[in-house]
């Protein structure tokens, strides 16, 4: 599972992190950090979750995976 | 404050403004929106138009919906911050006299990006999920003290006991400000947030009042740095240049407004709803990790404040003509109570599938504060849960209301068995 993030337009309401701060790596000032995440198998669940839990939408899940 | 009952005089509507999109609504002093504010806000969100025109307050229009503030939150060319507009304050400040004080803006609140990504980037560390979470024993500490003072009485006013003096105390400390000037503090702020004066000479008074009693505190940290934001605010750089006097009184009046009336709020509306909601009383004490789920969802439920923009253009959204330089409210207290984004958007119902709400706004400007305040309703709402037994509304003394661009709660009675 594959999830692109569009960092530009994070505002950073870090509830991603708050699903996953493993997952969703935030930066000094609590933004996102990177703009994919390669999901790890059986983490996701916890992917879509953090994806669902943005208040600006701006994490896609772009490859379902397996 | 809860003596406004007088709706400000109703303006004509502008000939753009078609009859069907004008809706009577006074955010300061509608009756039923004071007496009750979220029964109010319901009421709008099933019967007013998803976005309207209101005659009071000089006549503005009032977006509704989930939708319409959502997009209109992240799109700052067409409903800007800048309510009064930056040439226009330069225009102000240069007819001065010389040796006119510095008049201070609420930056970056009142400034749209860019300008607003530069004065916001130093205060984004202070406020981000990592600092405040080393804030949580602290506050957890001070909760506690708080509660343990009324515990015995078997009632209390909430608000002057726990609600107002938790989250000023702990912002009194983060920013270094001395917590013997409380009360003064808060009465400023108070005064600054109940009128509705809109004259830009009115607002420059108030916040040169704020300025001047942080000047002390300011100047004394630039000297004597400590461990806290005013001085840590002197030693970051602003678009890479060393802070001013005129910067820091900027960040003070904005920080010092936001951190002295909202919160408190927040924590006013949740308890109240723990009050008149004992099942969920009940199933938090068992549960108590599920006060996190609802935290945000009774943020949802009880939205409480209401940004204004300006439209920055002629245009036209959600298929009103709207002009360049109108007033526009995004009234996130509707939009996350709007049926077609929550299902049975009034209840408030841990198992809800999307509870992610626009309490904090949406877009560059989302609230500041957010992680702070989700940490300080989450501590107070797990205390209060842990220290006191069932509570409920005092029926003798119901609970009331002030509205504005906060909806506020002035007086909370609970009474329970000690």
């Amino acid at each position: 599972m594959k999830l692109r993030i569009d960092k530009a337009k994070c505002v950073g309401n870090a509830r991603c992190a708050a699903v996953s701060e493993e997952l969703f790596p935030l930066d000094e000032d609590g933004y996102i950090a990177v703009e994919q995440i390669d999901v790890p198998a059986g983490k996701e669940g916890l992917a879509r979750r953090g994806a669902r839990a943005c208040p600006e939408r701006i994490i896609i899940i772009e490859d379902e995976g397996q | 404050m809860t003596g406004a009952a007088t709706l400000s005089p109703a303006v004509p509507k502008p000939a753009h403004v078609p009859d069907a999109a004008v809706y009577d609504f006074d955010m300061f002093a509608d009756p039923a929106y004071v007496a009750d504010p979220h029964k109010r806000v319901m009421d709008l969100v099933q019967n007013a138009p998803r976005v309207f025109w209101t005659p009071r307050n000089g006549g503005h229009w009032m977006l509704m919906s989930h939708a319409a503030i959502f997009n209109a939150a992240r799109d700052i060319e067409a409903f800007s911050s800048e309510i009064v507009p930056q040439s226009q304050i330069k225009a102000m400040v240069a007819r001065l006299p010389p040796g006119t004080p510095h008049i201070p803006q609420p930056l970056p609140i009142n400034i749209d990006p860019p300008d607003h990504t530069k004065y916001r980037a130093p205060l984004n560390r202070v406020f981000s999920p990592k600092a405040i979470n080393a804030l949580k024993n602290d506050i957890r500490a001070l909760a506690n003290q708080l509660l343990d003072r009324v515990a015995d009485k078997g009632r209390c006013e909430f608000m002057t006991e726990v609600a107002e003096p938790l989250p000023v105390q702990v912002f009194l400390k983060m920013l270094g400000l001395p917590l013997e000037r409380q009360e003064e503090y808060r009465a400023i702020v108070k005064d600054h947030l109940s009128d509705p004066d809109p004259d830009p000479k009115n607002v420059m008074k108030k916040l040169l009042h704020i300025t001047a009693i942080m000047r002390d505190t300011m100047l004394e940290r630039r000297e004597n740095p400590r461990d806290d934001i005013i001085s840590l605010l002197w030693k970051t750089e602003i678009d890479g240049k060393p802070t001013t006097m005129d910067d820091m009184e900027n960040y003070g009046v904005v920080l010092f407004i936001a951190g002295l009336d909202t919160v408190m709020n927040g924590i006013g509306h949740g308890v109240r709803h723990l009050a008149m909601d004992l099942p969920l009383q009940d199933q938090l004490r068992q549960n108590p990790q599920l006060v996190a789920e609802a935290t945000e969802e009774i943020l949802r439920r009880y939205t409480f404040t209401v940004p204004p923009r300006v439209v920055g253009k002629d245009m036209e959204f959600e298929g009103l003509q709207m002009k360049k330089g109108e007033r526009a409210m995004l009234f996130l207290p509707a939009a996350d109570l709007d049926p077609k984004e929550y299902a049975n958007s009034e209840s408030v119902d841990l198992k809800r599938e999307n509870k992610v709400h626009i309490a904090f706004n949406a877009g560059p400007h989302r609230c500041l504060g957010s992680h702070l305040a989700r940490v300080e309703l989450q501590i107070v709402y797990e205390q209060v849960l842990a220290r006191l037994p069932q509570f409920r509304l005092d029926p003798e003394h119901p609970p009331t209301f002030h509205c504005g661009h906060i909806i506020g709660v002035d007086s909370l009675h609970l009474t329970w068995n000690s």
